[in-house]
């Protein structure tokens, strides 16, 4: 079942809302611009044009622009730890996407993706409304405003696996958001905050009957304090989000993530009552070089979860990564590492990039007694996953992106009193190392 | 002064000697206790959501976490889920309790599981239990069992049987062999011990192992495999002496012979076929042995032939055709007749025992009267059956 059919009403009136809008947009710059062309003007610059410009693209004067999105992207995977399916030693299309995206009226832009190679099908739908100061208006299906690595777009990822803290991030749902910079000329504070359906689908366990947040509140505000200033520091970021939602009793539908996005712990423990995330999150990317970093923490109560139906202590789980990485051709980071200065077989190599992860998650509560595994544990087994992640990326054209990934995992439950159910781990500690090779193509 | 510190010390001590027993009753009981005869008092504390959930899928084996109280004594974080074939029910379901799957090594009165045993299909409430009585008192190792009131969250269930349960446990106290081998075997249709071929996984389809659950199939089936091989094998001069190396031929004879006696109607020589038992094989070991399993359809009727579907399985068939092993049946049988007396006292006894708490119990499956028929029923199944029994066993060794 695709996002959309599965989505409640609530959702399927945003993205109707999110669909209608940039029409009414566009209509009303129309009745209010350019008094002075005439008709027959107007009309001569919006014919219609399609054009390459790095990709397809339909215009219609400075009306309507439609680029068309693809991307398929490719993934051998070799795990060496026997508990991960044993049948992802082999090619796997990861990615097969295809959508538009584009602006309208001058006023508006909106993006339309689908995903041939997902469950979840339709990625990003939706338009964003751009035509007040300081403040745009988002509706539709997008991602919700928090963690810096979940919200990178896929393209544009230093490794080939977002972080174990992306994974405790919300992801999309169909939604309502406001945006904007705010503090002096240079808009120093970004500010996202909205309203969602759900509390993202990252938590979602396919065809398992898991609870999920319901109504989400998020918000994200970032500080650029130097954005205006040429100094080395122009780029550095910091910033702090906030999630929160009301999750109906059941199952807890969060999992742990580990190399190669298979997840090492599926807690079956009782939950309800709100779950709030809370993200810390850094970036500075200094001309070749990047480092990021972010914690993120996900609280979710087990409001009268005990076997006497009282409330048990709730269910956390952190996560962490800092990152850095090394264009080592010289491109500057932020311009974007998959667009070499020197193309392959145009005068150069393309672009190489070197980049190391050191990253963490844990689950925990803060009962008192002894740690169990059972779904209604006062105190649970407190596993963890450490990982460490080495990782060159060549982009030889801006269209093509090779990436190579060697992960050494290391799973442990701190207590050592039992080891964790199922297959994945065999005692209380287990290292294993994964290799992952990406190939991707993007238009 | 130091005399009246001595006095005030000796004293003290002895308060101590007489308070610390009654303070600590988990160190006075053990499973001896949980299983003797008495009508026990079972508390279980469960969310009030996963009792509903119990109920409505009581068809699946999740299992659900709970707490468990005997005597004052409160083990937690315990596992708990729906039970049973035909037994199945949401009213009074039958529960598996699993002492270690959520709290790994952890074990209740030395147990790692246990059955509550909801006495579905059983109007007396007694036959399940006075036949596990008698199949220990013959020699035959078999699950202990006791009856208890059981309560979920204060509201009373109804009368269960305390069942223990054939694990690693239950291979220590009986045979003395923790290490050992245990399948529980599970009906999917007739089987009379036939050859089922080459393929392991005919066999692990009947036979679901209670113990070395990880271990490898070949580990665990190969020698079941060539049990039921050999059982089937062509007739030659060796052909007992291969069965016996994989099986306790004389064991077994004994357990068909209770059965025979208890008139079991869903046992070895069922009227479904093979059912309601486990297999053992001990560490280091091919010999298997037979374990009794769910008596609730013993009693059938005091006249049904010893012989009754003898010749139905091949097992049976062809060891009765042994004149020395035919003799060994009838005398187990006539051990059997030996305990009529002994057979009416105990069903006398656990009627009396649990007459309130089954008077009580509004989620049983048969009203009160039946109750008090079918155990007159079963007190005149004990003083008819022997004499009949010792009847049919004169007239086969005549036919002899």
């Amino acid at each position: 079942m695709s996002v959309l059919t599965s989505c409640s009403f609530k959702g399927q009136l945003l993205i109707v809302l999110a669909i209608l809008l940039p029409a009414s947009s566009s209509f009303a710059q129309d009745s209010g611009s350019a008094p002075a062309e005439t008709p027959a003007a107007k009309a001569a610059e919006r014919d219609w044009d399609f054009r390459w410009d790095n990709r397809p693209s339909l215009r219609y004067g400075d009306l309507l622009r439609i680029d068309v999105r693809a991307r398929l992207v490719t993934d051998m995977r070799r795990p060496d730890a026997a508990f991960i399916d044993n049948d992802t030693s082999r090619f796997d299309i990861a990615r097969r996407r295809i959508g538009v995206e584009g602006e309208v009226g001058g006023v508006a832009d909106f993006q339309i993706e689908r995903d041939f190679a997902d469950r979840r099908r339709w990625r990003d739908v939706y338009v964003n409304y751009r035509g007040l100061d300081r403040i745009e208006f988002q509706a539709g299906q997008f991602k919700l405003p928090f963690g810096l690595d979940e919200n990178t777009s896929s393209t544009n990822l230093d490794f080939v696996y977002r972080s174990r803290a992306a994974r405790l991030s919300p992801g999309r749902d169909p939604g309502l958001m406001a945006h904007g910079r705010v503090g002096g000329g240079a808009g120093i504070v970004r500010y996202e905050a909205g309203g969602f359906t759900q509390d993202g689908d990252n938590g979602r366990a396919g065809d398992l009957p898991r609870p999920s947040g319901g109504w989400t509140t998020a918000g994200r505000l970032l500080v650029q304090p130097l954005r205006s200033s040429t100094s080395v520091f122009e780029d550095f970021q910091a910033g702090v989000a906030y999630t929160s939602s009301d999750v109906q009793s059941g199952i807890a539908d969060l999992r742990g993530p580990s190399a190669l996005r298979d997840p090492f712990y599926r807690p079956e423990f009782a939950v309800q009552g709100m779950r709030r995330r809370v993200g810390l999150e850094m970036r500075w990317r200094p001309g070749p070089f990047s480092v990021q970093s972010e914690l993120v923490r996900m609280a979710s109560e087990r409001l009268g979860q005990s076997v006497e139906d009282l409330d048990l202590p709730s269910l956390t789980a952190s996560a962490w990564y800092v990152h850095g990485t090394w264009v080592v051709t010289g491109e500057k980071k932020t311009a974007g590492a998959d667009e070499p200065k020197r193309p392959l077989f145009d005068g150069g190599f393309g672009s190489l990039e070197f980049a190391a992860r050191v990253e963490g998650v844990r689950f925990s509560s803060a009962g008192g007694g002894p740690p169990t595994t059972g779904p209604r544990a006062e105190t649970i087994l407190p596993p963890r996953d450490r990982a460490i992640t080495f990782g060159v990326n060549w982009s030889p054209n801006r269209w093509i992106r090779v990436q190579g990934n060697l992960i050494r995992d290391t799973i442990s439950i701190p207590t050592g009193e039992a080891p964790l159910s199922g297959p994945l781990v065999d005692g209380p500690s287990s290292s294993f190392w994964s290799r992952v090779v990406r190939f991707r193509f993007a238009l | 002064m130091s005399r009246m510190r001595l006095v005030a010390f000796t004293l003290l001590v002895m308060s101590w000697a007489v308070l610390l027993p009654a303070a600590s009753p988990a160190h006075a009981q053990t499973a001896d206790d949980l299983f003797a005869p008495s009508l026990h008092d079972l508390q279980v504390f469960m969310n009030t959501r996963d009792v509903q959930q119990l109920r409505d899928t009581y068809q699946e084996n999740t299992y659900y976490q709970a707490d468990l109280e005997w005597r004052g004594m409160r083990v937690r974080s315990v596992a708990i889920r729906s039970r049973g074939f035909g037994s199945r029910n949401p009213v009074k379901p039958g529960f598996g309790i699993d002492f270690d799957r959520f709290a790994a090594g952890q074990r209740f009165l030395g147990l790692q599981s246990l059955v509550l045993d909801n006495l579905w299909q059983d109007g007396s409430l007694v036959r399940e239990s006075v036949t596990m009585a008698l199949f220990e008192r013959l020699g035959q190792p078999a699950p202990r069992e006791a009856f208890t009131r059981l309560f979920i969250n204060g509201e009373y269930q109804g009368i269960y049987s305390l069942v223990e349960a054939v694990d690693p446990v239950f291979l220590s106290r009986a045979f003395g062999d923790p290490g050992g081998y245990a399948f529980e075997y599970h009906w999917l249709n007739e089987f009379h011990a036939e050859y089922l071929g080459r393929s392991l996984g005919r066999y692990k389809e009947l036979f679901e192992p209670a113990s070395h659950e990880s271990d490898s199939d070949t580990t665990l089936y190969l020698p079941l495999h060539d049990l039921f091989r050999e059982i089937n094998a062509a007739s030659s001069s060796t052909w007992r002496e291969s069965v016996e190396r994989l099986l306790d031929v004389r064991g077994f004879l004994t357990h068909v012979a209770i059965e025979a006696f208890v008139s079991e109607n869903d046992g070895i020589l069922g009227n479904w076929a093979m059912n309601n038992f486990y297999l053992y094989r001990p560490s280091g070991s091919t010999q298997h042995r037979f374990i009794p399993w769910d008596r609730d359809n013993a009693f059938l009727a005091a006249n049904t032939s010893i012989l009754l579907r003898a010749g139905d399985n091949i097992l049976m068939r062809r060891l009765l055709e042994h004149p020395d092993l035919r003799e060994f049946y009838l005398q187990a049988l006539e051990r059997c007749a030996r305990e009529g007396g002994w057979l009416e006292q105990a069903i006398v006894t656990r009627a009396n025992l649990i007459r309130a708490a089954a008077y009580a119990d509004d989620r049983k499956s048969f009203p009160n009267d039946r109750f008090e028929a079918d155990v007159a029923f079963l007190i005149q199944f004990a003083r008819s059956r022997p004499g009949f029994v010792a009847a049919e066993v004169a007239r086969l060794r005549g036919e002899l």
